[in-house]
This record gives structure tokens, sequence and C-alpha cells, in this order.
């Protein structure tokens, strides 16, 4: 910062009071901006944010997904450990028996209110299959009705690692 | 009586007492076990109560000792404490450790014990494992899983002893030994849910309750079965509202540890489509849902002191304190106090055995005699209705579809139901006041031994249904009556000043197993 600052109700001189002159300087400074960034695009602070979105640690826990088996179908067994140690109550799981009895236990439903959630990760903390992921990356949510917000099993199973859907 | 020694304290016992209860009672907790259950008999196959009593060369297992004079017993050792361990990592060597899909984890044997005595690194592999049958369902209520089962024989000897069915039986031997069903039978006995709660890890689980919840999210309510006189004492399971599941609660003065598979179902009702949720008033011909000053206008109207009740009926179903209130209302509002009936006596029957199933399916007819109420046969009820005037009043019963000619008898008449479904009554009713069910109220029945027994509120009333006493009591101030009850101790206090039987008996404060009380002076606890 250099130049005077004035605290609101100070005394300006002559020259500001003039008005227009502080104007043109006002001008010069925002001129000078826009020909530094258009020389120097690799510098600039902005993200071009959607096209571009500003890099995350791979820790950052995202919008969940939920893994698959190699045969496509979930991993998940709901046994509600996830949902247990939800300490926003976000997770809502309906057992159903798996054809497969070695497998036993499947989801019916699994179903996130994501509103509710809270980003802690403690489902994937408690996840005994590796079935519930908060690596995708995703944080931009935006819809324009709750209810899109309560994602179900598909949704879920679709969501990907690149940043896409 | 003996004097024994347990981890340093002297304490006295009866000759013949088992170590393992003395133990129990000396440590104030079990010694950690699968096999050994107070109401079968001893086996002594699991192994895992071992303690060192001094002057024997080796460890010996509680159960299937008896104190002697003098003994001297250590239950916290070193010694004892990597026994139980090593027995403990013995059963778990071919357990497939499915604890995130067995419906059994949270209230499980082997899981409870790991975390007091094992903490151990397994030393056998997954792929080692001796891998047996899954997902066998083995009867028409309970799913056997052969890897999770510890061979303790609990449920072998249930069927063998309790039931004498013996459809179950461990075959084979070392560790391909499992428990199977006889070949070409099922395990399809009236009482064969009891096999899932006496088995200690998730081998039997019943095939009704599978997947339905985990058991951790559950809260207990103690409560009765209302499924027949019998009024075994129970646990409601319930979570949010719903009630996922009936378990037997230990009463050796009534249902010892166990309970029939029907009286398990009976909690199906109370989710019922059929469930009441608001008044319903006749209008145009049709029940029509209505508000409750819409109701209680109507009922004004129907019964009171311009047009008096003609003739009251009500269920052996009700608790004590709502049959005696009823009544007290029925002569306030006008009925002949003959009038007052319990419903047609043939209604309410059902199978019966001897060993907890009652044929009497309604849970508290004694109540019906210590208050003086009849139940004629079912054509007489509808006689007897018949020759009263006025309206006609029924609560809980449904003699609309158990009684021959009531149809005719009330044709014309108002008919008000107090209920908590749409029955055959309620549908031809005129008035349906929704109250609560069994599970949504306090209250006290009478079993055929004469035992009064409480049974607790385990969930919320659905939509607008209020609470049975204190609907019957607003009934007999609106209807000008001195005398009604405040509160529920309130009630159960007048409830016992009018029974003779009930003489000197709190009512308010039961014994968890209840009370016969023509045994009380007497000492005797009433036969099974």
């Amino acid at each position: 910062m250099n130049g005077k600052v004035h605290g609101y109700g100070g005394k300006m001189t002559l020259w500001e009071r003039l008005y227009l002159g502080e104007i043109f300087r006002g001008l010069g400074i925002t001129i000078r901006h826009v020909i530094r960034n258009l020389l120097h695009t690799g510098d600039m602070p902005t993200v071009q944010y959607p096209e571009e979105h500003r890099a995350y640690s791979p820790r950052f826990r995202g919008r969940h997904r939920l893994m698959k088996r190699e045969d496509g179908t979930p991993r998940c067994v709901a046994c509600m450990m996830c949902s247990t140690a939800c300490p926003a109550d976000c997770i809502h799981i309906v057992a159903e028996e798996h054809p497969d009895p070695a497998i036993e236990k499947a989801p019916a439903s699994f179903e996130i209110d994501l509103l509710r959630c809270v980003y802690c990760g403690l489902c994937e903390e408690a996840c005994p299959c590796d079935a519930i992921r908060m690596d995708t990356g995703i944080y931009d949510l935006a819809a324009d009705s709750r209810e899109k917000f309560w994602v179900d099993k598909e949704f879920l199973l679709n969501n990907t690692t690149d940043g896409t859907r | 009586m003996v004097k024994v020694t347990i981890d340093g304290t002297e304490l006295e016992f009866a000759a013949g007492t088992s170590l393992f209860d003395a133990c129990r009672t000396a440590r104030g907790e079990a010694l950690p076990h699968f096999c050994y259950h107070p109401d079968l008999s001893v086996a002594g196959v699991c192994r895992l109560c071992q303690v060192e009593v001094e002057g024997m060369p080796k460890l010996t297992i509680a159960c299937n000792t008896t104190v002697r004079e003098g003994m001297v017993v250590h239950t916290r050792s070193e010694k004892v404490r990597r026994a139980a361990q090593q027995i403990l990592e013995m059963h778990l060597i071919n357990h497939p450790v499915d604890c995130p899909i067995c419906d059994q984890a949270g209230e499980c044997g082997l899981q409870d014990q790991y975390m007091t005595y094992g903490l151990y690194e397994s030393e056998v592999g997954k792929s080692d494992k001796v891998h047996k049958a899954k997902v066998q369902v083995i009867g028409p209520r309970v799913v056997l899983d052969k890897e999770r089962c510890v061979l303790c024989s609990r449920c072998v000897r249930f069927c063998d002893e309790v039931t004498r069915t013996g459809e179950l039986g461990i075959f084979n031997r070392g560790d391909r030994a499992e428990i199977g069903v006889a070949p070409g039978r099922q395990l399809d006995n009236a009482y064969s849910l009891n096999t899932v709660d006496i088995c200690p890890v998730g081998a039997l689980t019943s095939l009704d309750f599978r997947f339905k919840k985990r058991v951790w999210l559950l809260r207990s309510t103690p409560s009765l079965c209302h499924g027949c006189a019998t009024g075994c004492s129970v646990r409601v399971d319930h979570e949010a509202g719903t009630v996922y599941r009936l378990k037997p609660r230990r009463n050796p003065a009534v249902n010892g540890a166990w309970m029939c598979d029907e009286g398990r179902d009976t909690y199906r009702e109370l989710h019922a489509d059929t469930r009441l949720r608001e008044p319903l008033l006749r209008r145009d011909g049709a029940l029509r849902p209505a508000t409750w000053p819409e109701a209680w206008a109507t009922l004004a109207a129907a019964a009171g002191p311009a047009a008096p009740l003609g003739f009251a009926v009500v269920s052996p179903r009700q608790s004590l304190e709502e049959i005696a209130l009823f009544a007290h209302l029925a002569a306030v509002l006008g009925a002949p106090a003959a009038g007052v009936s319990g419903g047609a006596r043939e209604a309410d029957r059902g199978e019966g055995d001897d060993l907890l199933r009652s044929a009497d399916r309604a849970p508290n007819r004694a109540a019906l005699a210590w208050l003086g109420l009849d139940e004629p046969a079912g054509a007489d009820l509808a006689a007897r209705v018949r020759a009263a005037r006025g309206a006609v009043l029924v609560y809980g019963a449904d003699p609309a579809a158990d009684a021959p000619g009531w149809r005719e008898a009330v044709a014309g008449r108002t008919v008000i139901h107090l209920g908590t479904h749409r029955n055959a009554t309620a549908e031809s009713a005129d008035i349906v006041i929704p109250l609560g069910a069994w599970a949504e109220k306090d209250g006290l029945l009478v079993n055929r031994q004469g035992r009064v027994q409480a049974s607790r509120r385990a969930i919320a009333r659905p939509g607008l249904a209020q609470e049975d006493w204190r609907f019957l009591a607003d009934w007999l101030a609106a209807a000008g009556a001195t005398e009604f009850p405040a509160s529920l101790p309130d009630l159960r206090r007048w409830v016992a000043g009018r029974v003779p039987a009930l003489a000197g008996v709190d009512l308010n404060a039961l014994p968890p197993e209840g009370l016969v009380p023509g045994a009380v002076a007497a000492g005797a606890g009433g036969e099974r």
C-alpha cells in the first residue's frame, strides 16, 4: 500500500476535492492491471470457475461415491456401520437378501441427504468393505430443489473420481 | 449351606448350587460362557467358564461343578484369563468373522467375550478356515449359518428338553462337526424362535427379523405378551416409533426364558394398515374422518344424561384399569350393570399346549371375573343387546365378527366403537374412537394364574389416537360423574379399592415377575 489513506470524515486536499484527477488516477490503476493480466495470463490469480477448478489435496473429502465389485454391483453389504457412525444422520440404507450366499446381504436402497451431510468422513472410516469413499473431489453442489440433494444408490455408484459426473 | 471362598470373599450357598451360579453371585456378573443356560441341562462343551479351584490339579468348568464346603475358587487369576482367551481363540478358528452382515452383531457372545477376554491377533488365515453351508432356511422362521456356530448345543438341548421335538442335532466330528436338522425334517415347532434367542452367536437367526434393523439401534421396553392368557414377560424392541421384534424376558414364575412363535408375531398388528388414526363419524352412510371436538359433540348426543346408554361390551384384551374404568363409565352413562359384558365367550380361542400357549387368546380374561363382569355366549350376547334400549358401546371387542346375531340386534341403533383397528364392528359403527394399542400404553394384565403383571408403553400412539384411561376419564367428567381418576397411579389405587382380591396390594409397585394377590400372604410364587 502506498499513498495516504484517509479515514472517513478526514479532511480532503484541494486536489482530491477537484474529483476528476482522482478518478483518472483510479482508472489508471485498473487499466494497468488489465494490461498486465493480458500480457501475463498465467500469473492471473483469478480461477476461471466453473471451467477451471482449483487443485485440491487428494485427501479432500468431496461428494461420496459407492464402490463397485468387478461385476458392477455395489460392494456395500448394508452393514449400517456408516449410518451408525454418521453424526448428521444423513445415510439411509435398506438391506435385502443377496442371491449369492457368500455375499448374503446387499443394499436395496442407499440414500444420502447431501444437505445434511457434514463431510466429516466418518462413514468411509467406519466402512469394513471400503464400499463408500469421499474421494471424488466434487464439492460444487447445485440444484433447484431440496429433493435433488437426496441422492440414491445409482447416483452414488456412478460418481467418478475425475471430477465429472 | 456350604461356605465357599470366591476371589477372596467367603460366601454361603445352599448345597447343590452350581459353581457357575455361585460365581455369578460373587462376581456380580457371569463367567464367560456359551453353553450354560439356567433353563437347560448342563452340557459343559464350550469350556469357557473354567475357574481355578485350590486342590484341583487342573482348571475346572464351573457350570458342571457343584459347590463344596471349604472350596477356594479363583475366577480372575491370570491362569483363568489365559484359559478363556485360548478357548475363545479355538472357537474362532473356523468362524467366518462376517459380523458386518450378521444379524447377531451387537448382541453376540463371541463379540462381547472377545472384547473382554480375547483381543489377540488371529493366527488362522481366512483361506485356512473350514467353510460350511451358509443361509440355510431350516424352518419357517429360522435361518442357519453353520460357519458361525460354536457348537454349544443350546438349540439342540432346547429341542430335546423343552419342546421335546428333537429336530436339531450335531452331525460329523472334529472341525467338520455342524448343527443340522435331521434328514427330511424342519425346525417347525411352535417355539422354534427360542433357539435364535439362546444361540450365543449368529448361527441361528430369525427369518422375520432378518436384515430389518441392526440391534444396537433398538431400544427395549419391558412389557407383556398380549397374545394369550399366559402373559409371558417380554421385551419390546423398537426404534423411532416402530416395533421390530418381541423377545422373551426371563420370568421363572411364568414363562422361564421362553415365549411362543405366535406371540412374537403379535407386534405386527401395531403397524397394520387398518390401525385407527383419527375419530370416524358416519355421515351420509360412510365413515368419515372427524376432529375430536366433533367426535365429543356426537358422543354427548349419542350417550349421556339425555340419551341413556343401552348396552356396553368390553374385551378381555383391555387392561385391568381400563375394564374397571369402562364398567364405571357404562354405569354412569346409564347402561344396566348387567349390561356390561366381556364380549362373546367363543371369541379369542386358539390352539393351546401344556408348555406356554393357552387356548384362551385373551390376555386379561381373569380381570373380568375380578370385576364381576360376565361373558355370555355369542348368541346370548346378541339377545341381551336386543333386549336393551339405547346406544351400544363396544370397547376393544369385535362382536360383529364373533357374536352370531349381533348385526341384527344393533340394526338401526347407534353403535359406538372404542378401539385400535378397523375391524368388522368398527366398519358397521356410527362413531369410531381411536385409542391406544397394547404397546402404546401402560396397563396391568391378570394372567391365567391370577398373576397381575405390568405392561409398559414402548411407542407413541399414531395420529390423533388418545390414551385409553384419559379418554374414559374425560368422558366420565363430561357425563357429570363426581368420581374419576386424575392420573394412572390414581386410577390403579381406585381399582385396587374396588376389587376384593386386590386388598392391600399396591398396583403401582408390582415386582418385575408380577404378583398373585392371594399368594402374597402365603409367600408362594404361584404355579408355573
